[in-house]
C-alpha cells in the first residue's frame, strides 16, 4: 500500500521537525499512522550511564526544553529515594514552586500555540506576553529563563531570599487577572468554542484503554494526576484539586489546562506564602546502593517515569525515561483514524506534543496514485476553512 | 472481591506466578518467567484493576536482558512484572493485543536492545536512522561503535 | 582587494539586506529550549518584527539560516539540503552549546561531530539556551558581516589561505 509520509503541524511555521509520522490515507480518510522519533534521538539514556550523578543532571534537564525541571526533579528525587536521604522541607517547597511555575509557563506557551493553530494570534501574544511574567520569575531565583538547574542530589542549588520572595509575589495578581480573563475567554469567546468543539474526541473508556496521561486524560474524565496518586515533593501540604473535565475533545482539554493554570497560581502563592526555614540540602553520598526505582512525576503534558537501576557505584544502570508525549501517542493513533487529513494539526497539539514539528507533507493517494506536496500552511488553511456552521455533536 | 484492595491481598493471590516482594509502600514486584507473562498481566488486570500500563522498562545487567512491565489502576497502586531473557535470541510474546500502548514501548525496546516480541503489529524503526544497520544494538553493555561502520549522516563523509 | 563602487540598484539591494532581513530556523535535534526562544523574540516583549526581520518557514525566501540543536545523524543530510536551498548570500547562526561544541550532546552515539562539519557556520551564540536579547544581538552581528561582505563584493575575502597548507579557513564571530 502506497505511504503517505506527514510531518505533524508545528507550534510556528518557523518551527520544523523533528516529529514525522507516516500516514497511510484512502483520499482524505486516515486508514494508519506509523511514527518515527529519530529525528530528535539523543542517546540519553546511554550517555546517563557514563556520567556520575552530578554531571548527568544537567544532561537530564535537556531531554527537554519546555519540562526541563520535570526530568531532572523526577531523576533526583529517584536517586534520593534509593540512597535513602531525607529532604528537608524547604528544599521541597523550593522544587514545588519551580515546578508549579514550569507547568504555567508551559500551559501558556500551549494556550499561545493552539491559538495560533486555528488564525487567533491575538491571543498567541497574549498568552506569550503573560508568559514573560512567569519567566523573570524564573530567572530571578534560578538564574535562566529555561534549564533552571536548580535541583542538587540532596536538595537545591540556590535558596530563595526575601526580596526574590517578595517580588515573586508581586506579579501573582496580574498573571491571576490575565488567567481568569483566559478561563471566561475559553468558556465564552466563538472562535474556539466552534473550532475546537467534537475535534479529537476520546470517550472515558477509550481513553483508559489507550493509557493516556496528563490533561489529555483528565479532560476525558479520569482524575489520574500523579501529584495526588502518589504525593511526591510538597503536595501533600498544599490545598490543591485535581482538574477534571468531560467533555474529551480539544475543547476540553483546553479547558483542563486553562483550570490547572488557575490551581498553579494558587498552589505557587500557598508554597510562597508558607515557605519553611532550614537548610535547603543535606550531604549525599557519592555512591548509590544497589537499587531500581520507579519515580513518577507529573509533568505539564502529563505522567513522566523515570525507572532507575543503581548498582552500587556512582553511575546509573539503567535510567529509562518514558516521557507523557510517548504514552499520549497510541490514543493519537487511534483517534485519528477515519478522521480527515485537515484534522491532524489540531488533533496532535491537543495532546501538546513535546516534539517541535515539521512543516511539509508529500500526500500519496492511494486511490488516485497521484503525489503532491502540500506546505502546513496550505494544511493549516486547509483546516480553517472547513465549513464553521458544522454542528459537532 | 470484598473489603478495600491492599498489597497484602495482591501479592497473596499472585504468589502462584512468581516471586512477589513489597519495594515501596504502593509498589510490589513479581518476578516470573518469560512464558507466564501473559497470563500474570492477564490476571492483574480481570482480577485486581491493573488496566493502566506506566511503562515497559529494558535492563542490559551484564548477564542477561530483563523486563520490567509497570502497570497501575484506579486504586494507585503500581506492580511490577519482571522477566529475564538470554542475550542471544531474546524473545517474548507481544502484549499489546491487551494492552494497546505496549506497542509502541516495545517498538523502542527492539530498536535498541534486540528484542524480539513475536504478535507484535509492526515492529519497524522508531528511535535510530534508517542508515543503521541491523544487529546493533546501541543500548546493551557490550554494544561499542565501530569506527568503520556507518552509522548514519552524510553518505561518503566520515562523520 | 579593491572592488569597483557598487551600481545605485545593488547598493539598494544591499540596503534592503540590511534593514529586513529574513531567517529561517531549522531545528536539528534540539531539546526545544532555543526554538521556544527564539518564537519569544516574536512575541511582544522582544518583537524583533519591529527590525524587519521575519521568521519565515521555507529557506528558499531566507538570508539567515538558524540550526538550533547538535546536529543527529538523521538530520545531517537534511540540513545540508536545507542550507543548499538558501540564495545567496546566505549566513549561518549556530545557537548555543550545542551549536559551538555539542553542549551536554557530545559524543553521543547518534549524533554527528559538530555541526559544521555538515554546513560552515559565520556566527555563534553562547547560552543554554541563548537569550532573546542575545539572539537579536547574533542577528545584528550577521548583518554587520553582511555589511562587510557587500562592501567587498562577496564572501570570497574572509576565506583565507593556511600558508603551508591547502585548506581554507573561514574566520566567524563568537559572541560570548
Amino acid at each position: 500500500m502506497p505511504e503517505v509520509v506527514v510531518s505533524i503541524g508545528p507550534h510556528h511555521p518557523a518551527l520544523k521537525e523533528p516529529v514525522n509520522f507516516k500516514v497511510i490515507a484512502d483520499g482524505e480518510k486516515i486508514i494508519r499512522l506509523e511514527l518515527d522519533l529519530s529525528y530528535n534521538h539523543r542517546g540519553v539514556e546511554k550517555a546517563a550511564e557514563q556520567r556520575d550523578f552530578i554531571r548527568v543532571l544537567p544532561l537530564m534537564e535537556r531531554v527537554c526544553g519546555i519540562c526541563s525541571h520535570s526530568h531532572s526533579t523526577a531523576f533526583a528525587k529517584g536517586i534520593e529515594e534509593i540512597m535513602q536521604l531525607e529532604i528537608p522541607p524547604r528544599a521541597q517547597y523550593i522544587r514545588t514552586i519551580i515546578a508549579e511555575l514550569e507547568r504555567m509557563h508551559s500551559h501558556l506557551l500551549w494556550l499561545g500555540v493552539a491559538a495560533h493553530l486555528i488564525g487567533f494570534n491575538t491571543l498567541f501574544m497574549w498568552t506569550w506576553r503573560d508568559r514573560e511574567a512567569v519567566q523573570d520569575t524564573l530567572e530571578e531565583m534560578s538564574g535562566n529563563r529555561v534549564h533552571y538547574n536548580m535541583n542538587e542530589i540532596g536538595g537545591v542549588r540556590s535558596d530563595l531570599t526575601p526580596a526574590q520572595v517578595t517580588a515573586a509575589l508581586a506579579r501573582l495578581p496580574n498573571l491571576e487577572e490575565r488567567v481568569n480573563k483566559y478561563v471566561d475567554m475559553v468558556n465564552y469567546e466563538e472562535t474556539m468554542l466552534i473550532r475546537f468543539r467534537g475535534v479529537g474526541k476520546l470517550s472515558k473508556e477509550e481513553a483508559l484503554r489507550y493509557g493516556t496521561v496528563g490533561p489529555t486524560a483528565r479532560a476525558s474524565g479520569i482524575d489520574y494526576d500523579v501529584r495526588k496518586d502518589d504525593p511526591y515533593l510538597a503536595y501533600a501540604d498544599v490545598p490543591w484539586t485535581v482538574v477534571t473535565d468531560t467533555h474529551g475533545d480539544v475543547y476540553g482539554r483546553t479547558r483542563v489546562r486553562v483550570w490547572e493554570l488557575q490551581e498553579s497560581v494558587k498552589i505557587v502563592r500557598f508554597c510562597l506564602e508558607n515557605i519553611p526555614e532550614g537548610p535547603i540540602r543535606v550531604p549525599a553520598p557519592k555512591n548509590a546502593p544497589k537499587g531500581e526505582i520507579l519515580s513518577r512525576y507529573e509533568a505539564p503534558r502529563g505522567e513522566l517515569a523515570h525507572f532507575i537501576r543503581t548498582n552500587g557505584t556512582d553511575k546509573v544502570e539503567r535510567v529509562d525515561i518514558r516521557t507523557p508525549t510517548l504514552a499520549n501517542w497510541t490514543s493519537v493513533a487511534m483517534c485519528l483514524v477515519n478522521q480527515n487529513i485537515a484534522d491532524i494539526p489540531v488533533i496532535v497539539a491537543a495532546i501538546d506534543p513535546c516534539l517541535s514539528c515539521t512543516s511539509r507533507i508529500t500526500l500519496l493517494d492511494t486511490r488516485t496514485k497521484k503525489e503532491g506536496i502540500m506546505s502546513f500552511d496550505d494544511l493549516i488553511r486547509r483546516y480553517r476553512s472547513r465549513n464553521p456552521e458544522r454542528v459537532w455533536p | 472481591m470484598t473489603g478495600p484492595l491492599t498489597l497484602d491481598m495482591v501479592a497473596g493471590k499472585m504468589k502462584d506466578f512468581g516471586v512477589t516482594e513489597q519495594v515501596r509502600r504502593n509498589r510490589i514486584r513479581i518476578t516470573t518467567t518469560p512464558d507466564t507473562v501473559h497470563d500474570t498481566i492477564r490476571t492483574v488486570q480481570a482480577m485486581f484493576g491493573f488496566d493502566r500500563l506506566i511503562t515497559i522498562s529494558a535492563v542490559d545487567n551484564s548477564r542477561t536482558l530483563e523486563l520490567v512491565y509497570h502497570l497501575t489502576g484506579p486504586h494507585r497502586m503500581v506492580v511490577s512484572i519482571a522477566v529475564e531473557l538470554p542475550r542471544d535470541l531474546p524473545a517474548i510474546s507481544t502484549v499489546s493485543d491487551i494492552l494497546p500502548p505496549a506497542a509502541i514501548y516495545e517498538r523502542q525496546i527492539h530498536d535498541l536492545f534486540g528484542i524480539v516480541f513475536p504478535g507484535h503489529p509492526g515492529l519497524a524503526r522508531i528511535v535510530l536512522n534508517e542508515d543503521w544497520p541491523d544487529n546493533e544494538y546501541p543500548l546493551r553493555k557490550d554494544w561499542k561503535p565501530n569506527p568503520d561502520t556507518f552509522y548514519g549522516g552524510i553518505k561518503g563523509e566520515k562523520i | 582587494m579593491t572592488v569597483p563602487a557598487a551600481g545605485l540598484s545593488q547598493r539598494l539591494v544591499n540596503w534592503a539586506r540590511l534593514k529586513s532581513p529574513w531567517i529561517t530556523v531549522y531545528n536539528s535535534g534540539a531539546c526545544n529550549a532555543c526554538d521556544i526562544e527564539i518564537i519569544a523574540c516574536l512575541m511582544p516583549r522582544f518583537d524583533i518584527e519591529r527590525f524587519g526581520i521575519l521568521v519565515k518557514g521555507s529557506p528558499r525566501h531566507a538570508d539567515i539560516l538558524i540550526v538550533t540543536g547538535h546536529v543527529t545523524l538523521k538530520q545531517a543530510s537534511r540540513l545540508r539540503r536545507v542550507w543548499e536551498q538558501m540564495p545567496e548570500p546566505k549566513y549561518v547562526i549556530a545557537m548555543g552549546a550545542c551549536g559551538a561544541s555539542g553542549g551536554v550532546f557530545h559524543g553521543l552515539y547518534h549524533m554527528m561531530d559538530s555541526v559544521d562539519k555538515v554546513i560552515p557556520i559565520d556566527v555563534y551564540v553562547a547560552g543554554c539556551p541563548p537569550r532573546p536579547d542575545e539572539i537579536i544581538n547574533a542577528v545584528v552581528t550577521c548583518l554587520n558581516l553582511l555589511k562587510e561582505d557587500a562592501a567587498h563584493g562577496g564572501k570570497e575575502w574572509r576565506k583565507k589561505a593556511v600558508p603551508g597548507t591547502s585548506m581554507d579557513t573561514k574566520t566567524s564571530r563568537v559572541i560570548p
